[in-house]
């Protein structure tokens, strides 16, 4: 087993801080290079890692490439990250992978978007009540003035009672566990601490490519040696990367929809109905329970339970339907091109730590109540160290790909459907019986994409160098 | 059942000429969006079809000589390769002509017909040193009838309530909308689709097995002499020519299917030659025996591969035509098939560090990744006669033809049903 640096790594990666219910990201723009190096070098000393957990807040921060730049870090050391960290989300072939087109065209974003100021850094701040964090965010403001950083925008995430998101699902269920963090999972959702960090070993037993100093700059004493190429000081190691997607979710067409395509004969509601469709599309009732294993009625139950496979229990769909969020998002043991135990190495390959918090109005939704007042959605988050084989993988080759298996135009109903698909081209969602198909035509988009960025989460020590850069 | 077949072109490009070829491929490229494509339909017998210009720097590492520029093209089509030549100079000689005009010795205008047309590019022909189809026997017509049976069948199952429906009656009533409709007639003939030839495969694994005396001894001194002192591709994906790589993403994604084009330069020697000669063997021995479901080496969103040796052995190009992402397909080779694309492959110059010709090399996650992007090169012309369909889709389609006229018990039916 890789030894860990817990004390290194920041501690959302690993925890889910869910002692915290209420948080705050700072989306901050540097006006002045040497200030803002100050302020992350008082920063550096208050990060919460991993092994800190008492806490009254907890303290984490990002940078993007245009962040690191701006902060002073040389052309050549930032050539060194990843394209996809370098480049942003906002390029015209990311959009194609990630399906931002139409409303969720980057034009339309309120952060991060193609008209929207630039954002340099994230500061996220978590604390047990609202009172509190009101008062640490005034004395935050007092510090961005003092060290000439602008608030470009603020985003307020909540967890929700019971852990549900808005359209009325338990949220973040299956999470892998990364081998060595004090974490564990379920044998299936053990991972190799290279797919969340740089500078240990992957799922394919080598290392992630992770950024090494190529130009000396600052106290480099400081870095760790660069595994791989030797002589040459690491940026990347205990550090990752961070996706971070606003997605507004648009409750009521969800719930108006399910309710007109699950009508009985006579035209009136059948609310069962609409919430077991609901439940097949995503492969879990609202409270969790996975349709494997309570395929025909909601068991009433809050539950977490990520333990289970399809092959042997779901091969033909007929419980859990291919095309489903949780089936298609990770599949498991179920490549029908390959044995259950291959399968599931392939689909350690594409795991992402998801870190997601509800925004909008505290309003969970249900087949018989679904209008909150307000725009309500998700601030959907997830750490990997190699972003375009995991969460841009994800995304584009089981969500949004209509034919992923053997299916023909089933894109994930939760976030692959397009607004305005082409002409002609039929988007559904199938749902397999015992004698034949279903399917659900028409599908329409309820999630909306309302601002994005990648950002790099630096190791405790790298923080605390970049003041020094 | 029809074959398809690979035909590549390799034309010496006229020096004065190269800007104009870019250009005409670019306005090629544009117009295979709005109507040309129209025009590469009514062939009825292509699939895929590329273009793009050959360079000594398209390829990464040093060839072997000094090359001249060279227009490529490369088709994948149904039927004998005179039948194909003919096509493509007949249907659209318009096209051909300004594509090879800027070509070296092409026809005179006033000598130019269908013959002339057709010898000048046999002449440039090369051969296709190994060649996969993902649905083997399955022609551009057969492809495209099915696709429409498969909707048809949808469309009804959609439409219609089947509450209390066995799958046999469902079918049977499948089969008697189908059998009214004359349209659908042909869907009546059941067609063969290849299987799996295992006495081949038995007679391939004892002389494999016969010659093992000498395999062995072969990869150990591979090992010993040439992998020990080959160099090999230490860079990972950050530190690729970004704006070559954005160049190849300019164009992919832009339907469900991708391509990739690959050009590279042999490492030197006979034991190098001798070797990738010999697993083109036995990659040739496999497709033809074994992978004949749609599954190349398990990666099932193969449509078209093709290996091509040219300039006398020292170069290589190998061309794909595949379902989802760049990252998606580069990923299932890993996984599924690193041996096997190592053992060819590592006979390149500056592959990821190989050991024993069969590992190593492609399991070389993030290294194997960047020579992969790092020495492809971009298509300036790509035409897929039917990006709407996945190889799995087609597959499955000629399942649903067949079965839908066969007799099924009710298991099988419900089966047959799910594949829609």
């Amino acid at each position: 087993m890789q030894e860990l640096e817990l004390s290194e790594i920041q501690g959302f990666l690993v925890r889910d801080y869910k002692e915290m219910p209420v948080s705050k990201y700072f989306l901050l723009q540097i006006g002045d290079a040497s200030k803002a190096k100050r302020f992350i070098e008082n920063i550096s000393k208050k990060i919460t890692t991993v092994v800190d957990k008492d806490e009254e807040s907890f303290i984490n921060i990002g940078f993007t490439g245009i962040g690191l730049s701006a902060l002073g870090l040389h052309e050549n050391n930032l050539r060194a990250f990843t394209r996809e960290f370098r480049e942003g989300m906002v390029t015209p072939h990311r959009q194609r992978l990630l399906g931002d087109h139409d409303s969720n065209d980057p034009s339309n974003w309120d952060w991060g978007g193609t008209k929207n100021e630039g954002i340099h850094l994230m500061l996220m701040v978590f604390n047990s009540t609202q009172e509190n964090i009101n008062t640490q965010t005034q004395q935050l403001r007092k510090e961005f003035v003092e060290y000439g950083l602008k608030e470009v925008f603020l985003l307020n995430g909540e967890t929700f009672p019971e852990g549900r998101e808005h359209f009325g699902f338990r949220e973040s269920i299956s999470q892998p566990a990364i081998i060595g963090s004090g974490v564990t999972g379920i044998q299936n959702d053990n991972i190799q601490p290279g797919e969340f960090l740089m500078g240990y070993k992957n799922e394919y037993n080598v290392y992630p490519d992770s950024p090494s100093l190529i130009n000396e700059q600052g106290n480099i004493n400081m870095l760790p040696d660069d595994p791989i190429e030797k002589g040459k000081k690491d940026l990347g190691r205990n550090g990752t990367y961070f996706v971070l997607r606003q997605l507004k979710e648009d409750v009521n067409g969800f719930w108006s929809f399910l309710n007109e395509k699950s009508k009985n004969e006579d035209g009136s509601f059948n609310h069962e109905e609409s919430t077991k469709l609901a439940a097949k599309m995503m492969g879990r009732w609202p409270g969790g329970a996975p349709l494997v294993k309570f395929p025909d009625k909601d068991p009433g139950i809050l539950t977490d339970d990520n333990d289970f496979v399809y092959t042997d229990t779901d091969r033909l769909g007929l419980k859990c339907p291919f095309g489903s969020h949780v089936r298609r998002t990770n599949p498991r043991d179920n490549f029908e091109e390959t044995g259950p135990a291959e399968s599931l190495q392939l689909t350690k390959k594409h795991r992402i730590m998801r870190r997601v918090r509800s925004y909008g109005e505290k309003y969970t939704a249900s087949a018989t109540q679904h209008t909150p007042v307000d725009e309500v959605g998700i601030l959907f988050g997830c750490f990997n160290a190699d972003i375009n084989r995991q969460f841009e993988f994800i995304q584009y080759s089981w969500a949004n790909y209509p034919k992923f298996k053997q299916l023909y135009a089933d894109p994930d109903p939760f976030i692959g459907v397009k607004e305005n698909p082409e002409p002609g081209v039929v988007q559904q969602f199938t749902i397999p019986t015992e004698a034949h198909n279903k399917y659900i035509d028409g599908l329409k988009s309820f999630v909306t994409v309302k601002g994005g960025a990648y950002f790099f989460f630096p190791s405790r020590t790298v923080v605390e160098y970049l003041s020094t850069i | 059942m029809i074959s398809q077949n690979p035909l590549t072109l390799l034309t010496p490009v006229r020096q004065d000429c190269i800007e104009k070829l870019n250009e005409i491929l670019e306005r090629f490229k544009v117009g295979l969006n709005v109507g040309l494509n129209e025009r590469f339909n009514k062939l009825g017998t292509l699939h895929y079809a590329r273009w793009f210009i050959l360079r000594e720097d398209s390829f990464r590492d040093k060839t072997a000589f000094p090359l001249p520029e060279r227009l490529v093209f490369s088709s994948n089509f149904d039927g004998g390769e005179d039948e194909h030549i003919n096509g493509l100079v007949t249907i659209f000689p318009e096209y051909f002509d300004e594509l090879y005009e800027c070509c070296e010795g092409y026809p005179e205008p006033g000598m130019r017909n269908t013959e002339t047309r057709k010898s000048y590019l046999s002449k440039w022909k090369v051969n296709t040193t190994a060649f996969y189809v993902g649905a083997p026997g399955r022609s551009l017509q057969q492809i495209k009838q099915e696709d429409t049976l498969q909707k048809y069948l949808w469309n009804i199952i959609n439409k219609n309530n089947w509450d209390g429906k066995s799958a046999l009656e469902i079918q049977k009533f499948l089969r008697e909308k189908v059998n009214a409709d004359p349209e659908l007639a042909w869907s009546k003939e059941s067609v063969n689709t290849p299987s799996t030839n295992w006495p081949g495969m038995i007679l391939m694994v004892l002389i494999m097995i016969i010659l093992l005396p000498i395999i062995i001894p072969w990869i150990l001194i591979l090992y010993f002499f040439y992998e020990r002192r080959d160099t090999n591709c230490t860079a990972t994906r950050s530190q690729l020519n970004d704006d070559l790589v954005r160049r190849l993403e300019a164009d992919e994604d832009l339907f469900n299917q991708n391509q990739f084009t690959q050009v590279l330069v042999m490492k030197p020697g006979k034991v190098r030659l001798i070797t990738v000669h010999a697993l083109m063997l036995f990659a040739r021995t496999l497709i033809k025996n074994f992978f004949v479901k749609g599954k190349l080496m398990g990666i099932p969103t193969i449509h078209f591969a093709r290996w091509v040796l040219i300039d006398n052995d020292k170069h290589m190009m190998f061309f794909s035509n595949f379902d989802g992402s760049w990252n998606q397909y580069l990923c299932d080779f890993i996984d599924k098939s690193g041996w096997g694309l190592t053992g060819i492959f590592s006979n390149t110059v500056n592959f990821p560090e190989t050991r024993f010709l069969f590992t190593g090399g492609a399991y070389d996650e993030e290294h194997f990744l960047a020579w992969s992007r790092g020495t492809q090169i971009l298509t300036q012309v790509w035409y897929s006669a039917y990006h709407h369909l996945s190889i799995k889709n087609i597959v499955n389609n000629t399942l649903i033809r067949n079965e839908l006229w066969k007799n099924l018990t009710e298991e099988q039916a419900q089966l047959f049903l799910k594949r829609i």
